[in-house]
């Protein structure tokens, strides 16, 4: 069917497939990247694009979502969760990086475990990311469905006692679904511009929250008992939130269109980290500063409007609702494209069937992939739950990230002749292995549940494999 | 190939214009590869003289990535990338072809043509028997590369050519002289006089003009003619002659500064 050229004979599935190469991961120069056939693969993504993409799917939670589940949970100490996040995903961002720069292809995380740590790592991983992706997808699909039923609230429709979260988020969830699989002109530009609406009204709100906070306009705030419940609560907490951190891994699955990549690609993943955390931290800092913590967590996932309603009067709060509609539906929508990616990646790789990677011929885009991403969320939406949600998604991308980081220093110690990287970690082995250990070390934190989902999924991964692909190789595979 | 080799043309009646030109041109023509547009063989008989790049591209979603699609359907676009060089080799010239797939169709074009130095640009439109070319000057052209195409397309071959300045009431742009400026390059590179028409007119929309004057002509040369803020909200001038014409317009680009 394709016209990559087959790996190798012996490196066959089930049915009798094998790993696809369509170029090498090192024939990128600048704007494009050459087939074997040598047809260009056009990149289009800017910095700005890249950034977007990042920004735009992690946003969605950490402000909109979190604030009242984690003031819950740590108090004020929330802050310092979502800085835990934030130092912990810089840690894997860096490793990342790196991998990235060396090789740009769609497929991110998957790709370098594969490549780096062989298949069975690899097909954990890969189809591991494609299930943590929908679990993200669904987490922010029922946070779209809270501010939704609240904007309808908000609008004097009677919503009280129905339960309207859950049929909102699933009929959002059918139509993004819908939406991508007839092709959508302008869904970057459209989601560049998003991001910048959202980060104008956050830091308006925020920059007045803050000064506020601090007493600039009045007496500060009686500051509330930083670590209320005692200090593992914020660990708890920071493995609850740190699905807040996800999206910079989203960066590199779409490596493949990053225009300039050895620049843009760590520029765009450890800009857009930094530019989230920052943002939470002071997020957690004024939202604890206006209501404490008690009230704060009785609001539940829409908080912050109740915050942006003590400074701004109705109209803020109106503006806060908007800005989290539109955030939870830019995070689910970058979420259901990264997770058709994800797909794309492993089914090249034939550890599914390679019909996943099929494009539709009237539309062209990955009907198989997207209805793989769209399909099993629906299913998780109705779940509803929206702490397992989270929890599920972290740890399932914090496994990928522990693992990326051994990638890194498993590249490093015998470095293939082909392995250039633009960017190289300083102090790579203390870096990495730091990151490995705090990524595996945050699950620990999580609750039991959602550890053995994590775990089964994984295992669940372990066997496909081994019924299916066993006999496929991808360790130093180009 | 660069860009001062010498103009490769065997035919002898050619000659005695090929020696002024200056500059080969090199014209890009890019092609929806997979949607079945094609290349009429008048068409490609016409550019034959000049030397020829065909970029045949697809478009994708964004949702969709490059290399997906190029593992689905590179096959296809090499054979009818093919089946176009082969549209040029039978008017006996032998093109450069390239294949890329992309989200930015205007991105692409636009590498493709910096990278193999091409001095113009097809923008494509079903074309006949071509023999008459309109030129609507309106400042925005390099002289010596416009001079080097018709020369080079025309010499050779029948057909007449119209020089036509046309510009806004207001513009502070010299039309008359830019004109007789072409005309003498064009006597310059061996384009025979009685051949030629050479005009110049004023008008309030001088692109809406351009589009209802082409449907007597059967192709148009001119300029990219970029007005920034405009071309930014309804596209360059030329793109938008090409969406109203019938002719194929060919868009000489800007030397590189």
């Amino acid at each position: 069917m394709g016209t990559g050229t087959d790996v190798g004979a012996e490196s066959t599935n089930l049915a009798g497939e094998s790993p696809e190469q369509v170029a090498e991961p090192t024939a990128a120069e600048g704007e494009t990247t050459v087939t074997e056939e040598g047809s260009e693969l056009e990149r289009t993504i800017g910095l700005t694009g890249g950034i977007a993409i990042g920004v735009g799917t992690m946003i969605g939670a950490g402000i909109f979502v979190f604030p009242g589940l984690a003031a819950g949970r740590a108090g004020p100490a929330a802050a310092g969760s979502f800085a835990i996040g934030a130092v912990i995903a810089l840690l894997v961002a860096l490793p990342a990086s790196e991998l990235a720069t060396a090789m740009p292809k769609s497929g991110g995380g998957y790709y370098f475990i594969s490549r780096g740590l062989g298949a069975l790592p690899g097909a954990v991983v890969g189809i591991s990311i494609w299930l943590g992706l929908v679990f993200a997808t669904a987490f922010y699909l029922v946070g779209f469905g809270n501010y939704a039923a609240a904007l309808l609230a908000e609008a004097g429709v009677p919503v009280e006692g129905v339960p309207v979260v859950v049929p909102l988020a699933l009929l959002f969830g059918v139509a993004l679904t819908a939406l991508n699989l007839v092709g959508t002109e302008n869904a970057a530009k459209l989601q560049n511009y998003v991001v910048g609406l959202l980060l104008t009204i956050l830091v308006v709100f925020l920059g007045y929250g803050g000064l506020d906070a601090l007493g600039v306009f009045g007496a500060p705030s009686a500051p509330e008992r930083f670590l209320p419940f005692g200090p593992l609560p914020m660990f708890t907490t920071a493995a609850l939130v740190f699905t807040s951190y996800l999206g910079f891994a989203q960066v590199a699955t779409v490596a493949g269109d990053i225009k300039n990549p050895g620049r843009n690609l760590p520029l765009a993943m450890v800009g857009s980290v930094l530019i989230v955390g920052v943002l939470y931290v002071v997020t957690i800092f004024v939202a604890t500063s206006a209501f404490g913590s008690d009230p704060l967590s009785r609001f539940g996932e829409t908080a912050i409007v109740e915050v942006a309603r003590s400074y701004f009067g109705n109209v803020g709060a109106l503006a806060i609702l908007l800005a989290g509609l539109l955030a939870t539906v830019s995070s689910a929508n970058a979420s259901i494209l990264s997770t058709s990616r994800a797909v794309f990646a492993v089914s090249k790789d034939a550890l599914v069937p390679k019909v996943a990677s099929r494009l539709n011929l009237a539309y062209g885009t990955p009907h198989v992939a997207l209805a793989m991403a769209g399909g099993p969320v629906l299913v998780l939406v109705a779940f509803g739950e929206v702490e397992v949600l989270a929890e599920v998604a972290s740890f399932l991308h914090l496994v990928m990230y522990g693992l990326l980081c051994v990638a890194l220093i498993a590249m490093r110690r015998d470095e293939p002749e082909w392995y250039d990287p633009d960017f190289r970690v300083p102090a790579y082995r203390a870096v990495a292995g730091v990151g490995a250990v705090a990524s595996f070390g945050l699950i620990a934190f999580m609750q039991r549940v959602s550890q053995v989902i994590g775990l089964a999924i994984m295992l669940a991964a372990a066997g496909w494999y081994k019924y299916y692909a066993s006999d496929v190789q991808l360790k130093g595979v180009l | 190939m660069t860009a001062d080799e010498p103009n490769t043309s065997s035919e002898s009646d050619r000659d005695a214009g090929a020696r002024a030109i200056r500059e080969p041109p090199r014209i890009l023509v890019p092609v929806a590869v997979l949607e079945g547009e094609a290349l009429s063989e008048p068409l490609a008989a016409f550019l034959a003289p000049s030397e020829v790049v065909v970029l045949g591209y697809h478009v994708l979603p964004e949702q969709t990535p490059t290399e997906q699609a190029s593992m689905q359907f590179e096959d296809r676009a090499q054979a009818a990338i093919e089946d176009i060089a082969e549209t040029f080799r039978a008017a006996g010239r032998d093109v450069e072809t390239r294949v890329a797939f992309t989200h930015d169709r205007d991105q692409t074009v636009e590498r493709v043509a910096e990278d193999v130095g091409a001095t113009a640009v097809l923008l494509p439109n079903p074309a006949g028997e071509l023999r008459d070319v309109l030129v609507p000057i309106r400042g925005a052209v390099d002289p010596d590369r416009l001079a080097d195409l018709l020369a080079t397309l025309l010499v050779g071959g029948g057909g007449t050519v119209t020089l036509w300045g046309v510009t806004k009431p207001d513009a502070d742009f010299d039309a008359e002289a830019a004109v007789a400026d072409a005309r003498e390059l064009l006597v310059d590179r061996g384009m025979a006089t009685e051949r030629m028409l050479a005009e110049a007119t004023t008008s309030e929309s001088p692109v809406r003009e351009i589009i209802e004057r082409s449907a007597d002509y059967d192709v148009v040369v001119m300029g990219r003619g970029a007005e920034p803020v405009y071309s930014a909200l309804f596209g360059d001038p030329s793109e938008r002659v090409a969406g109203g014409a019938v002719a194929p317009v060919i868009v000489v680009r800007d030397r590189e500064v």
